[in-house]
């Protein structure tokens, strides 16, 4: 939850859902999120970036932290404001270290079936980083009004 | 007729065969798997070349682009090839972001795509 990440924010912008390890489960809070955004003017690409980054997110968690283990669970909180969305995800696995993740764009891992989650969230998210040594990634994408200007 | 839970029916075109996907999504752990499974069941038959239209999906994750990696994989190791068309512009970013369309030669429509498998081999 919000109030044990490192950062400190009002908890009551946030909203907090513990979804048990189940990738069906995952489309459970979509609907709500993207049409929050979607009230606030959040554009078209920008509602796209934010559900493939949370899908993403939710994905990596469930399957590379919580191993798909069913007893496991996947924190999820997210807070919608007017300027930008924050989206947490946070596992129940071992961690990982986000930088010895293989650049899959690399000419010998172009053939490597898997680690490309982690670089479509950086490159549609404003802003992504990790604490709990990885169990949790935290993301920020800014809406930005016609013209490029957040 | 197709089995109605697959994501994707096949067709033969002159040779080649054109997997179509018939959903808007490609978002649900069944619907990925059954996409993958299909596109690999190609590669049992030794150089099938294969079109796979993604025309009309909006959604999918990187899930999807692992499956045609290893699609695409199988498919060159038993001497076909797996080409792209009809991709949306949302999609397609992915795509490039992830250097896949580097992997992979893409068209705008199937029918490019398919007539590219007939065209002289380029010098």
């Amino acid at each position: 939850m919000p109030s044990s990440s490192p950062e400190t924010d009002s908890r009551s912008d946030w909203t907090e859902k513990v979804l048990p390890t189940r990738l069906e489960l995952i489309r459970d809070a979509e609907p709500e999120v993207l049409g929050r955004l979607r009230e606030l003017g959040y554009s078209e690409d920008q509602r796209f970036a934010v559900r493939l980054a949370f899908e993403e997110a939710m994905v990596n968690a469930m399957k590379h932290g919580n191993r798909m283990d069913p007893a496991l669970h996947v924190v999820l909180n997210y807070r919608i404001l007017p300027d930008r969305i924050e989206i947490r995800v946070r596992d129940e696995g071992p961690g990982f270290e986000p930088h010895l993740v293989p650049d899959p764009t690399c000419d010998e891992n172009l053939n490597r079936p898997c680690g490309r989650g982690i670089m479509l969230m950086r490159s549609y998210m404003d802003e992504i980083s990790y604490a709990y040594e990885g169990r949790e990634v935290c993301m920020v994408k800014y809406r930005k009004r016609e013209g490029g200007s957040a | 007729m197709p089995d109605e839970k697959e994501i994707i029916q096949i067709f033969d075109r002159g040779g080649v065969k054109l997997a179509r996907v018939r959903s808007d999504s490609i978002l649900q752990e069944s619907e990925v798997e059954s996409f993958g499974r299909a596109l690999i069941a190609l590669a049992e038959v030794p150089g099938t070349r294969v079109v796979l239209s993604f025309l009309g999906v909006r959604q999918l994750t990187s899930l999807v682009l692992g499956k045609l990696i290893l699609a695409h994989k199988r498919l060159v190791e038993s001497g076909g090839e797996l080409r792209l068309a009809d991709i949306d512009p949302h999609i397609y970013e992915m795509f490039a972001i992830t250097h896949l369309d580097r992997l992979f030669r893409i068209f705008e429509r199937e029918d490019e795509a398919i007539a590219s498998y007939h065209a002289a081999p380029e010098a």
